[in-house]
Order: structure tokens, then C-alpha cells, then sequence
């Protein structure tokens, strides 16, 4: 946390400290308006009289006084905040091996019906775009705030077929996206690269422009069968992550329909945060007067002000 | 019936043959009380036999004693006396203790003790002297006090006792039963000023009669627990004072002479 004013929080914190000393000494007082009583011990032991409360009302004022204090300070937290103006590519492979029924329907079916969660789940104002590829990529949407468009261009992605160039697809949305604000890459893909650029230092380039690369590798451990070939449909899982990795991104696996959703749609809400200092000047002073107002609230009304 | 008379027929050690039996002192000076039956043990020089005559059974005269008491009194003047819900207790304290006093008559010896020691002769003889005895640099202490009363007065001695009972701890269960067999004592137990309930509630700040200060949240179920433990400590009193053979008593604030005629059933407190 940084504040913009130190000085104003030293003479706070200062004021807030005398104030928890004066306010001890003003309940330890000994005054003719105490009540007195025989024997104190006795009292204690016989009442068992909750101690707490006061000591909670009075540790309530003194961080509610800090907090006002911290307020006008001008106080800056590093938070996660959702990103209006976001840039999102999905890149979804539709290679031959996305053909495979190991996920239900198919991988490219389950594929596009995550895309669509993860649509869904984008707050209002993200630019998403969509890219396809197999022995090469091309977009089907260019970045659109409007993601009712986006989600009917997805209906444009081709049958699965060709080789998988995954690459090729990480340099197509390296060139589409801005060059500034906050990006991210959406691979949804089985990972087997066997084409194109090495997708490795496509991935390290883009983390180098913070541009994190979030893969989402699907398809079962045993694979499955390409229709009308005799072909197995894998995974590489490794390969995967170190793209992911490499980028400062992450990875994530789905071995059916339901895991493909629920990751893209847990991507929506993250890859539409980022971390920023934000001003809590009025949340602290708020909080802070809130608290005030509570303690002498609860002071005045469970009896004898303190 | 007076504070002294009740005294009289209730002197401990002829009290141990029944209370009402003649006394066993030889000599002048008996005063009637009444009739009854005579009870084997009686002294056969009380068989009234006109009285016999008339009832056809042995009847015995039964008479006090007309001797001069000897009336002590110890009164806990500690801090935690100084406190009350409308006055100090002290006051019903020194209200009792008056009335105490004040049942001495004649050749009657008025005796104050503390723990630095007892009224001087010269001032025994009359209640307003024994009153008005306070040793220098008296200060209260509830042990010293009663060894004091032991090695101090005669025998048979009528003891009165009025405190808060704070110092009382378990260990003078022994010296209280020591003087119970000694002298005719009786015993009045402070009434807590909040015996009927704390007058208190939320924030509390406590200042101790004798030192100590506590702040602290006072609702519904500490006002419960404190009043059945002050009527729980009331009992717990009362019931160590009987078992060593004490008349007791409970002091109130609103009087104290009225508290100790009720301990001698003499009235209603």
C-alpha cells in the first residue's frame, strides 16, 4: 500500500495514538461517580462480568480512528479490478484431431460451447476476437465489444481438418491485438503442434509484451479415434504448459464438455482482472466514520458511556 | 423480652441441660419466670411444692439469674463497611451495636474488641464508654480481633460479632468454633446493600472499598449470577456461624438495632 500524503498519516497516527492512551486513562479513572462496592474480588467472581465488551469498544474506536486517519491520507491498494477495455483472442484448434469423440460430442463441438461460456462470463466493454486454425490460422472475428457478434461468428469456424498449427496462431493474435492495454491469449487446443512457427517463441514473445497465454488443453489421457482415419487423437500436456508457462500464463485440462465449460467460464471472470493501484481513501474514511458511528452506537445503547 | 433477658435464659452452659432450666448459680438475686414441669436434672431446691400440691405432678420454678452480664462486641470497621445502597453499613453496624450496649443495666461491663485490644476498665462500665473506645491506629482485622476476644474476656461472656465477613476464610472455622464454646456468641452477617439485585447495567466502572477498579459489561445474566451468589455466600455464612455454636443474625442496612433483636427472635427485621 502507498499513501499520497506520509506526513498527514505520521501526525494521524500520532493523534490516534494519544487518543488510545487518553481514552485507557480516561476508563482506568477513578471517579466519585464510580460505584462503589465492598469487595471487588467478590464482585468478579460472583457477576463473571464480560470484560470483553468494553475492551472490544474501546480496540473498535482506535481502529476506527485509523482507518478515518488512513483515509485522508490518501491510501492506494494494489487490487484486483475487472478490466473494461480488454483485449481477448480465443484461438481454437480446428485441426483433424479436434474431430475425435473422446470429448462429447466432439473436441471442436465442446470447444466452441466453452467459447461461448467464456463469452458470457467476459464483462461488458472486453474486445474479444476469435481465431481458428489447423495447417494455418486466420481470424473469424476480429476484436468486437459486442459479443453477441462474436458469438455468431462462431458458428464461421470451420469442421475439423489439417494439420495443427498452433504458432501460427499465437503470432495471428500477437499482430491482431494492441499494443498496449490489458490482452490475453485464449488457446483451446489438444497441443500437438506439427506445423509453423514454434509456438514456444511465440509465447515467450508475448510474455515479454505482457500478453499471458492461457491454455486449455482438451481431449481424455487415451485419447480417441479420428473419424475415417485409423489415427489416434492425443494430448501433449507438456507442451501445453510450457506455452503457457513461457508466457505467464496458465494451463488447465478438460476431459469432458462440462470441465471445458466450467475452465472457460473461470477464464472469463480472471483473464477480465488485472492488478492496479486503486484509491481507498473513501472506502478507509468511510469504514472509518461507519466505525465511529458504531462504537458510540453501541457504547450509548448497552448502558454507561464509558 | 429484652436483648439481656433473652441472654439470661439463653446462657450457654445451662442452656446445654435445655433452654429454660433453672440456673445452677447458688446465692440471691434469682428472678421468676415461670412454672413447668419438672424435668430429671432440675435442682430439687426449685420444686415449687405448692404448686405441686395443686397440679398433682412435681413442678419446678424456673428463675434467671440476676447476675451482671458481661456484653462484648466486635464491629468490622473495614473499608468494605463503608459502602451501602443508601447509607454505610457501618451505620446499621453502630446502630446494632448500640442496641447491644444498651441492654446492659447495673453492675453490667460493656466491652469493645479489636485487634488491638479491649475497652479499658475505667470505660467498661457504661455502653456510651465502650462506644466511645477506638484504640489509635485501629485497623480492622477480623482474625486478631477474634484472639483477641478469646484471651481477653472472662468466660461466659456475650459476645456479639458484626461483619461483612470478607476476611473470614476457612481457617478460623476453628477459632470460631473455640469461641462458640466459650462465650454466648452471636453473629450478624451483613446483608449484601444488593442482595435484591445489581442496580446496574451495561458499562460498569467498579470502585473497590478496599482497593481495587474493574470496568465491564454488566447485562441480564451477570445481574442473575451475582444474585444468587451473594444469597449463596448469605447462607454459606449463616450456616459456618451455626455450626459453631453461633446465634446468628443477618444486618440490614435500613436498621441494625431492629436486625439484632431479630436475631434473638425478638422482633421482625
Amino acid at each position: 500500500m502507498i499513501v499520497d500524503h506520509p506526513l498527514r498519516l505520521a501526525f494521524g497516527l500520532l493523534g490516534v495514538v494519544i487518543f488510545a492512551l487518553l481514552y485507557d486513562r480516561l476508563a482506568r479513572r477513578v471517579t466519585a461517580r464510580d460505584l462503589a462496592y465492598s469487595s471487588v474480588p467478590f464482585f468478579l467472581e460472583a457477576a463473571k462480568p464480560r470484560g470483553w465488551i468494553p475492551r472490544a469498544l474501546q480496540t473498535l474506536w482506535i481502529v476506527a480512528l485509523g482507518a478515518l486517519v488512513l483515509g485522508i491520507s490518501g491510501p492506494h491498494l494494489t487490487m484486483l479490478v475487472p478490466v473494461r477495455d480488454g483485449s481477448v483472442f480465443i484461438c481454437i484448434d480446428t485441426s483433424g484431431s479436434m474431430s475425435s469423440t473422446d470429448v462429447f460430442p466432439t473436441r471442436a463441438q465442446a470447444a466452441k460451447s466453452a467459447a461461448r461460456a467464456f463469452i458470457d462470463e467476459s464483462p461488458q466493454g472486453t474486445r474479444i476476437g476469435i481465431i481458428s486454425f489447423a495447417g494455418s490460422a486466420s481470424v473469424i472475428a476480429p476484436l468486437n465489444s459486442d459479443h453477441q457478434a462474436v458469438i455468431g461468428a462462431l458458428d464461421a469456424i470451420p469442421l475439423p481438418n489439417g494439420a495443427t498449427a498452433i504458432g501460427d496462431a499465437l503470432k495471428l493474435s500477437a499482430q491482431m491485438l494492441p499494443a498496449t492495454g490489458h490482452r490475453v491469449v485464449i488457446l483451446i487446443t489438444d497441443g500437438v503442434n506439427n506445423t509453423g512457427n514454434d509456438p514456444v517463441e511465440i509465447a515467450q514473445w508475448l510474455g515479454a509484451h505482457h500478453v499471458p497465454v492461457y491454455t486449455v488443453g482438451i481431449g481424455t489421457p487415451n485419447g480417441g479415434l479420428i473419424p475415417g482415419t485409423n489415427e489416434q487423437a492425443t494430448i501433449d500436456e507438456d507442451a501445453l504448459r510450457s506455452y503457457a508457462e513461457a508466457s505467464g500464463g496458465a494451463y488447465a485440462r478438460a476431459e469432458n464438455a462440462t470441465q471445458l465449460h466450467d475452465a472457460l467460464a473461470r477464464l472469463g471472470r480472471i483473464t477480465s482482472l488485472t492488478r492496479k493501484p486503486v484509491d481507498a481513501s473513501l472506502g478507509f474514511a468511510v469504514g472509518g466514520a461507519l466505525g465511529m458511528l458504531l462504537a458510540f452506537l453501541a457504547g450509548f445503547s448497552l448502558g454507561r458511556y464509558p | 423480652m429484652t436483648i439481656r433477658e433473652a441472654l439470661l435464659r439463653a446462657r450457654r452452659r445451662p442452656r446445654h441441660l435445655g433452654a429454660g432450666s433453672p440456673t445452677i448459680y447458688r446465692g440471691d438475686g434469682y428472678e421468676f419466670v415461670e412454672l413447668r414441669a419438672y424435668v430429671a436434672g432440675d435442682d430439687v431446691r426449685r420444686i415449687d411444692w405448692a404448686a405441686t400440691a395443686r397440679s398433682g405432678e412435681l413442678q419446678t420454678r424456673v428463675v434467671l439469674e440476676d447476675v451482671a452480664l458481661t456484653l462484648a462486641a466486635v464491629l468490622d470497621e473495614s473499608p468494605s463497611m463503608r459502602v451501602g445502597r443508601r447509607r454505610p453499613l457501618l451505620d446499621a453496624g453502630r446502630e446494632a451495636l448500640q442496641a447491644w450496649f444498651g441492654a446492659a443495666t447495673g453492675e453490667d461491663r460493656c466491652i469493645r474488641v479489636t485487634a488491638q485490644g479491649v475497652t479499658p476498665p475505667a470505660l467498661q462500665r457504661s455502653a456510651h464508654g465502650a462506644l466511645g473506645w477506638t484504640p489509635r491506629g485501629d485497623r480492622f482485622d477480623v482474625a486478631r480481633a477474634l484472639r483477641t476476644a478469646r484471651a481477653a474476656l472472662p468466660r461466659g461472656t456475650a459476645l456479639l460479632a458484626v461483619g461483612d465477613w470478607y476476611e473470614l476464610d476457612d481457617s478460623l472455622d476453628r477459632e470460631l468454633a473455640e469461641l462458640g464454646a466459650r462465650f454466648d456468641c452471636t453473629a450478624l452477617v451483613v446483608r449484601d446493600p444488593w442482595y435484591d439485585g445489581l442496580p446496574l447495567g451495561g458499562f460498569v466502572r467498579l470502585r473497590g472499598a478496599e482497593g481495587g477498579y474493574t470496568r465491564a459489561y454488566v447485562g441480564p445474566r451477570e445481574r442473575a449470577a451475582f444474585r444468587e451468589a451473594v444469597r449463596r455466600r448469605e447462607r454459606g455464612l449463616v450456616r459456618r456461624f451455626e455450626l459453631a455454636n453461633w446465634r446468628t443474625g443477618v444486618l440490614r442496612e435500613e436498621n441494625g438495632a431492629e436486625s439484632l433483636a431479630a436475631a434473638f427472635g425478638l422482633a421482625r427485621a
